[in-house]
């Protein structure tokens, strides 16, 4: 009989690293090592040295060499996993990059001559043009003065709009959808229509904006 | 691997040395060859890329060779393809069909038997036979698909009795056989007797050597397996007990001349198999008695077939995993 391509481990993750101090990072950028020892700049040369010294910290299993990964994917696909099912999320990410690709081929072969160049087939340019047009600038935080909460419009840090860009997109496409419409398809749809700078995270994102600017009385509060 | 798309000559040149590249068929005459033949996801293929590509596959080059050579005053033979999930069996079936279609045959193609014995929602007596069950629904699709593809000859074949359908209705001798294909469209109570006279008045027909006929049949190992299906009384149905299952039934046997009959087995819709089974003994069971052992070299899987015994012979095509290029 055929083995099952799945075989189900469980991976015991430590919490908190106990590491000691001096345990480095590892170096995953297979450019740094192939090039010659007179290009380096002096402090890739002074990390190099002491990685031959010092010992190594073990790579986590979602760090890749491969010039197929992509962090940013990577961490979308964490977000949209449930349960720790990594391998239904990562079918799901694969699934939907595929239907986007569909959608914008089927586009560009009924596009007339003039247009095809400017119907773009790549589905990670589009995922990050998208993630990048769904990010806000500004946020709003509640601080509490005088017993009153204010809603106070903050500059926000690059991780945390990243990471509302993703929560938006993927609390948009798991509540508002036919029921019987799959995850993909859906978020195939939102992708396209964030990355034309149309639909509802879009909107979502123009509300902040519009709250942030209507409470800019408020700014004064922030003290960072 | 090297996987070059080129425009071939037209089929009939297709020889060894084309074995591997891909050809494209022209989008008109995918809808009218295969209004159902089509698998669901190279139809996706199709839609995505604006064209339909097929490989050529060696097991298909040896069917043309045996059809070219084929003498039509034998019994016709019984192709059988098999293989391993996933490796073109149905594939290899439409491009038999298109083959054959584009030669002017009369081409009889069932998409996927394992459809005709699970999930059907009406069941009926049927009117002709007591014992026998009905089933208007996939009846009344496979007469629309067959009217789409074969146009010309239901307007040319006649029939050659006399069928009466109802107290009012009925198809005199001699009318083209279109008119029993609108008569089981218009009403679906006869689609599945409307079905059983098309098979049987081409199955006469054909031995006169007017038009050659060629039947395809995709899983073919339903027709003889079980079914999911329960009559009222929760008792199980038997594949025999099937209008349409019975009449195909009589089409598979080899006792008419004048075509061939091409058949491929699947594991993929078929109820009660397991997911390993793909050899023809497994999935056909008592029916495959009479069929040759495939013959393996040792190591090295190559496709075995059994040879070809002079009349009413079966001859299968297996297609291992090293096919698929």
């Amino acid at each position: 009989r055929p083995p099952s391509p799945l075989v189900r481990c469980r991976l015991t993750q430590v919490r908190w690293s106990r590491y000691n101090p001096s345990f480095i990072e590892p170096e995953v950028n297979k450019e740094l090592y192939q090039k010659p020892w007179e290009e380096l700049s002096e402090e890739e040369k002074k990390k190099l040295e002491l990685k031959a010294v010092q010992p190594i910290k073990a790579a986590p299993p979602s760090l890749s060499s491969s010039v197929f990964s992509d962090p940013m994917v990577s961490k979308f696909t964490n977000m949209m996993m449930k349960g720790g099912n990594k391998v239904l999320a990562r079918s799901l990410m694969s699934q939907t990059l595929e239907a986007i690709k569909r959608k914008q081929l089927e586009k560009y072969h009924k596009a007339p001559e003039d247009e095809k160049e400017t119907i773009e087939c790549n589905p990670y340019v589009i995922f990050h043009q998208a993630l990048k047009n769904c990010q806000p600038i500004i946020g709003l935080s509640s601080i509490t003065k005088g017993g009153k909460t204010y809603q106070v419009p903050v500059p926000l840090k690059d991780n945390r709009k990243r990471f509302l860009a993703m929560k938006w997109l993927i609390t948009e496409c798991r509540e508002n959808k036919n029921r019987r419409m799959l995850m993909p398809e859906k978020l195939s749809l939102e992708l396209l229509q964030a990355f034309n700078n149309e639909g509802p995270i879009i909107k979502k994102k123009h509300m902040l904006h519009k709250m942030a600017e209507a409470n800019r009385a408020y700014a004064h509060f922030r003290w960072w | 691997m090297n996987v070059t798309v080129c425009v071939l000559p037209s089929q009939a040149k297709h020889s060894e040395h084309h074995e591997g590249r891909h050809y494209s068929i022209p989008l008109e005459e995918v809808k009218a060859v295969f209004p159902h033949g089509l698998p669901s996801r190279f139809q996706q293929q199709i839609k995505t890329f604006n064209e339909a590509c097929l490989m050529v596959r060696k097991p298909a080059l040896e069917l043309f060779t045996y059809l070219k050579s084929s003498n039509f005053a034998h019994p016709a033979v019984r192709y059988v393809i098999y293989g391993e999930k996933g490796t073109g069996k149905t594939m290899t079936l439409c491009h038999v069909v298109h083959y054959c279609a584009r030669q002017g045959w009369l081409v009889l193609h069932i998409p996927d038997a394992h459809l005709w014995v699970k999930n059907c929602k009406e069941l009926m007596k049927s009117s002709y036979k007591e014992e026998r069950l009905d089933q208007p629904l996939q009846a009344s699709v496979w007469l629309k698909n067959f009217k789409a593809s074969n146009e010309r000859f239901l307007k040319e074949i006649k029939t050659q009795k006399t069928y009466v359908w109802g107290k009012q209705e009925s198809t005199e001798e001699g009318r083209p056989l279109g008119e029993v294909v609108e008569q089981g469209l218009a009403r679906t109570r006869n689609a599945s007797d409307a079905v059983g006279v098309v098979l049987k008045e081409l199955k006469q027909q054909c031995q006169r050597g007017s038009f050659r006929l060629l039947v395809a049949v995709d899983g073919v190992n339903a027709l003889w397996g079980r079914t999911t299906l329960k009559r009222e009384d929760k008792s199980p149905v038997s594949p025999g007990e099937l209008t349409l299952v019975y009449n195909l039934r009589k089409l598979m046997m080899n006792n008419w001349n004048g075509g061939a009959i091409v058949t491929t087995l699947s594991q993929t819709g078929s109820l009660f198999k397991p997911r390993s089974a793909y050899l023809p003994q497994e999935l056909l069971g008592k029916v495959s008695h009479g069929l040759p052992p495939p013959s393996f070299t040792m190591g090295n899987r190559n496709p075995g077939w059994g040879t070809a015994s002079g009349h009413g012979g079966r001859v299968c095509f297996s297609l291992s995993s090293h096919n698929i290029l």
